[in-house]
């Protein structure tokens, strides 16, 4: 009986330690848009820092920190210096809800930028309330086609064109160059592979094996008993890979070791196909080189692009230690439009004042990408295009053929039109002067 | 006569602590409220395991995936069946103690790290079934949307004041069942199959049979956990429920104390608590990309640890020791 | 038929880096009873000092000596001073069961988290020591390589010399009798204690020597070897705990059910047979394939 009391004590007085540690630590109600004062602005992403989300995207937040640090150097946006609060959702749901709604309840955050994963942020949005609070959501690192839709995500701009884009562009790509051979498809069975599997059916294209793999289930072993069997495909098929470059890398590595380099064009996607980090992961040069793959920027090695070498210079800056690649370049791609963005919606800085500028006058910021920006009253949608290039033993991806070909698309039925956008001029010394 | 006073005490008791929830619902902010139902529900997933665990001695490793089932079957209730959310978290707790229970026959006869192994597989593996089958979604899922808080609560009722009550309301309840359960005649059953299989069987107790009960109640329990998880998170999809899941359940019950079920809450908080305090830790002193990523993670490591070396049998025993 | 080869011959790799981590398990098991789930923290650990020593010496096998020797000693601190307080602690009452097993698991977090920090959480390479390119068999490429080669022989020879240890030496022996009866084997003179950190200190070498082989074919960051560590578990249930034999069997099982099953039904299916096995296995006999007594009761 003793001891049931004693154990009843323990409990109420667990419960109200519990009761007593919210109640002391709330948070006055915060007035009016938060995350802007006089001084500062406060912008928050929620990514992935680990695992093979973060092998892929995990440099994209330290390149937006960059370049907010190099336009805060050079008098910030309207006087106000730009902070970016980064949390690590280790690309887990249940962690990206935490997370995102820690960023906005917790940090205040005037702004979403960048964040990343399908699974992870479509979770994410509904759980921050990002709708009702009318937070933007800018530039999401995600192709999925999903978060165009207005309905659903009213306060997000995706930026990356969508994978069905890509499956799309790459359909009509390998129909026109490599006729006549079979096409198979090894791709991550999560929104990445699916979307891509869709974008080639409205692309026209028959896939003559399709491998869909769970995440992180690629050894060695599975992939050489993949390969194996692709093999007995006749002639030189094309080979797709969907997925994030530790896979690539495992797969060109598997085809090494089998002797199957040459049996098969290999095309790598976008998520995957950064040959920087290929390299580094051991793929020999002479396995990247003739590797096909789609992008809607310049190469990151070429420095004769003036958005590439003015990167370059702040990256070397402001980003010490890091090497710059392609997740470089997309990083303060975005971050150069957030500051425009942020331009563009005035000094009186608000929610929908920012919402509303992406709308109005995001398709005519200046950007790295070859492919145009589609934001508009109507549309949430950023890049739509993809130019074919081909890796070289150095890295370089140079355009397929010879000549830049551009092409830009829907996430859907519609068609595939060849595109002859050129992009706006480096604002001077690369600060955007826009309003 | 003794049986029912307690009985009535425990009633009481947990009418008690849901009303100080509901003072302590109102008075917080957004955030509070939303960690407060995360720690209702983790309170209860711990529970799920003290009952399993601490009370009938099998060691499940897989109470991630039991959560999956109950997510799943509540977000498919919601989505596609279009039922009230009562009704799918309802569901939720059904379908994963029906699968618990026939889980639970087929590994009746299996104990210590055959058991453990056991669950460890099914936790690895069930997740990635939701890639098989179409309707589960695949990685991306299926939405769980638990709707706004009803109009009648007025324009300051928050999403989050939502997520608090339904949760808590669901805790509370469920947990105020397991004790009757726990301290009825089934719970002195389990508590001898616990400490001496051989004896129970002995004493005329169908071991078999209570543990295969065992198994299935903790599994219900746990899928009504799963389903407040995809509640809090919107949405259920496979990467919701990986094995570190089940490894932070046994952290929290091991905290707690894992034979006793009182502290159920302390265990919650703890599992809430611990990345708060690292991220507060991490902002205040700064640090590498990679003190901050691998800072929470360190921290309920080294919880565990120090609860298993310095308090097995929960805090609770601890004071009473100390007191003596 | 060049299918069929290439599933046989990835088995027998899979199969081998699964025999290592499961006869750790089963190692640490036999003489502790305790499952030990930091063997994946452990494993990695050493296989970063492996590396380590590897990028400086300029020598894989002067790594895979130092992963091997560090493996070892760090399973014998583990054991001496963390494992052994515990025991003193836990004399009494079902948490004997459960207390062990989550210290290694609160274990495994404290080195994942401690090699985050050291080394960051970017993934490192290991290149293979020979080359990873396969044999030429009449004609074609197979998927062997003189690399695969080189496990198999390395996790055959690691076997034999355990099972030697174990058959043929007094240490064998008391390792076994101190397994089996504690107390008697005290009677008879055997320091138990030390005994068993020489279990642990040969799971953690195996667990070291486990790493430096899987990390060529794979990469190199502090979660590299969970999924080995869940494979290996089921491996070692699967062949009963109770052997070393049993372990390495169950290892092989495993490896030529998941191979043979992402091959040639879908890939889809890598965990889920893993479960399957197990289940099947555990039905018919659930103290696992080769344990010599029903149903034990642990």
């Amino acid at each position: 009986m003793i001891r049931n009391n004693r154990m009843k004590r323990y409990s109420i007085v667990s419960a109200v330690v519990a009761a007593g540690a919210m109640v002391l630590s709330t948070l006055p109600a915060q007035a009016a848009d938060p995350g802007v004062t006089a001084t500062e602005i406060k912008l928050g992403v929620s990514t992935p820092l680990t695992g093979s989300a973060g092998l892929a995207y995990g440099k994209v937040p330290g390149a937006m920190k960059a370049y907010f640090d190099f336009i805060n150097a050079n008098g910030g946006v309207n006087g106000r210096k730009i902070k970016l609060v980064v949390r690590d959702d280790k690309y887990l749901p249940t962690l990206a809800a935490t997370q995102t709604t820690n960023l906005v309840l917790k940090d205040n955050v005037f702004a979403l930028v960048g964040a990343l994963g399908t699974a992870t942020h479509s979770k994410a949005y509904t759980a921050a309330s990002l709708a009702s609070k009318n937070v933007p959501d800018l530039f999401v690192n995600t192709g999925f086609s999903g978060f165009g839709n207005t309905t659903k995500y009213p306060t997000t701009f995706t930026v990356l064109p969508s994978y069905a884009m890509e499956a799309k562009i790459m359909s009509k790509f390998i129909t026109e160059n490599f006729k006549g051979q079979a096409v198979a498809l090894i791709a991550q069975d999560d929104e990445f592979g699916v979307d891509g599997v869709n974008g080639f059916a409205a692309g026209k294209l028959t896939l003559a094996n399709k491998t869909l793999y769970p995440t992180s289930s690629i050894t060695d072993a599975r992939a050489k008993a993949l390969l194996t069997g692709l093999s007995a495909i006749p002639g030189k098929p094309v080979l797709v890979l969907f997925g994030t470059t530790d896979v690539t890398a495992l797969i060109l590595k598997a085809a090494e070791s089998l002797d199957l380099v040459g049996k098969f064009t290999w095309i790598a996607g976008s998520v995957g196909g950064d040959a920087n980090t290929l390299l580094a992961l051991g793929v020999k040069p002479a396995t990247i080189t003739g590797v096909l793959a789609a992008s809607f920027f310049p190469d990151a090695k070429d420095s004769s692009d003036e958005y590439v070498s003015q990167f370059m210079k702040i990256n070397e800056k402001y980003n010490k230690g890091v090497s710059f690649d392609n997740t470089v370049l997309q990083g303060m791609n975005s971050a150069m439009l957030t500051v425009q963005a942020l331009r563009a919606a005035g000094k009186n800085l608000t929610r929908t004042g920012l919402i509303e500028a992406v709308q109005n006058k995001g398709s005519k910021f200046a950007s790295a990408g070859l492919v145009p920006l589609n934001y508009s009253a109507t549309s949430h949608i950023g890049y739509n295009g993809y130019w074919f290039g081909q890796l070289n033993a150095k890295g370089e991806l140079k355009p397929f053929g010879g000549t830049l070909a551009i092409f830009t698309t829907d996430s859907a039925a519609g068609a595939i039109e060849a595109s002859t956008y050129t992009r706006p001029a480096l604002p001077k010394n690369g600060i955007p002067t826009n309003s | 006569m003794l049986n029912l006073t307690s009985n009535k005490k425990r009633l009481l008791l947990f009418i008690l602590l849901g009303w100080v929830l509901l003072l302590v619902g109102d008075r917080v902010g957004e955030l509070r409220q939303y960690q407060g139902s995360f720690v209702a529900m983790y309170s209860l997933a711990i529970a799920s395991i003290i009952l399993l665990t601490g009370y009938s001695g099998q060691l499940s490793l897989g109470h991630s995936a039991l959560m999956a089932v109950g997510a799943y079957a509540g977000a498919l209730s919601i989505n596609n069946a279009h039922l009230h959310p009562v009704i799918a978290l309802i569901i939720a707790t059904l379908t994963a103690g029906v699968f618990g229970l026939i889980l639970g026959v087929a590994v009746a006869r299996l104990t210590g790290p055959y058991l453990a192994g056991t669950t460890l597989a099914l936790a690895v593996s069930l997740p990635t079934l939701a890639n098989q089958f179409p309707i589960l979604g695949g990685e991306q899922g299926v939405v769980f949307d638990v709707g706004t808080p009803p109009v009648r609560f007025g324009e300051g009722f928050s999403q989050y004041k939502w997520f608090f009550w339904i949760s808590s309301l669901a805790a509370l309840i469920m947990i105020w069942m397991i004790s009757n359960l726990l301290n009825s005649r089934y719970g002195r059953t389990f508590r001898a199959i616990r400490d001496n299989q051989i004896s129970a069987a002995l004493a005329g107790i169908n071991t078999g049979r209570v543990k295969v009960i065992a198994f299935a109640v903790s599994s219900g329990v746990a899928g009504l956990a799963g389903g407040l998880l995809v509640m809090l998170i919107s949405g259920v999809s496979p990467s919701a429920f990986p094995l570190s899941l089940s490894f932070s359940l046994l952290t929290g019950a091991v905290v707690t104390g894992v034979y006793n079920l009182k502290g159920v809450m302390l265990g919650g908080l703890v599992l809430v608590a611990i990345p708060e305090i690292a991220d507060s830790l991490t902002t205040r002193i700064g640090g590498s990309e990679g003190f901050t990523a691998t800072l929470p993670g360190f921290l309920v490591s080294a919880l565990l640890i120090l609860a298993v070396l310095f308090a097995p049998n929960g805090p609770g025993h601890l004071i009473k020791r100390k007191k003596r | 038929m060049l299918k069929f080869i290439t599933a046989v011959l990835t088995s027998l790799t899979t199969g081998s880096i699964y025999a290592l981590m499961s006869t750790a398990l089963v190692l640490v098991w036999r003489s502790t009873r305790v499952i030990n789930f930091a063997q994946a923290g452990q494993a990695v650990f050493t296989t970063y000092i492996g590396y380590e020593v590897t990028i400086r010496s300029g020598s894989y096998w002067i790594g895979v000596v130092a992963a091997i020797i560090s493996g070892a000693l760090i399973g014998a601190v583990i054991d001496r001073f963390f494992m052994r307080p515990i025991f003193k602690r836990i004399k009494s009452g079902p948490i004997v069961m459960i207390a062990p097993v989550v210290a290694t698991l609160g274990l495994l977090g404290i080195i994942q988290a401690i090699i985050g920090f050291i080394w960051g959480l970017t993934y490192q390479s290991i290149p293979a020591p020979v080359s990873t390119d396969g044999f030429q068999v009449f004609g074609s490429t197979i998927a062997f390589s003189p690399f695969n080669l080189m496990v198999l022989i390395s996790v055959t020879i690691s076997m034999l010399l355990l099972t030697l240890l174990f058959q043929k030496t007094n240490i064998g022996l008391a390792l076994r009798a101190s397994a089996y009866s504690p107390e008697i084997a005290k009677l008879s003179g055997i320091k138990v204690d030390a005994i068993r950190t020489l279990g642990w200190a040969l799971a953690g070498a195996a667990g070291g020597l486990a790493g430096m082989l899987f990390v060529p074919s794979s990469y190199l960051y502090p979660n590299a070897m969970d999924v080995l560590l869940v494979f290996g578990f089921i491996a070692a249930v699967i062949g009963g705990l109770d052997s070393l034999f049993g372990a390495v069997a169950g290892a092989m099982i495993l490896g030529f059910a998941i191979n043979f099953a992402t091959s040639y039904i879908s890939s889809k299916l890598v965990f889920p047979m893993a479960f399957i096995i197990l289940i099947l296995v555990l039905l018919i006999k659930p103290g696992g394939i080769f344990s010599s007594r029903k149903g034990r009761k642990d």
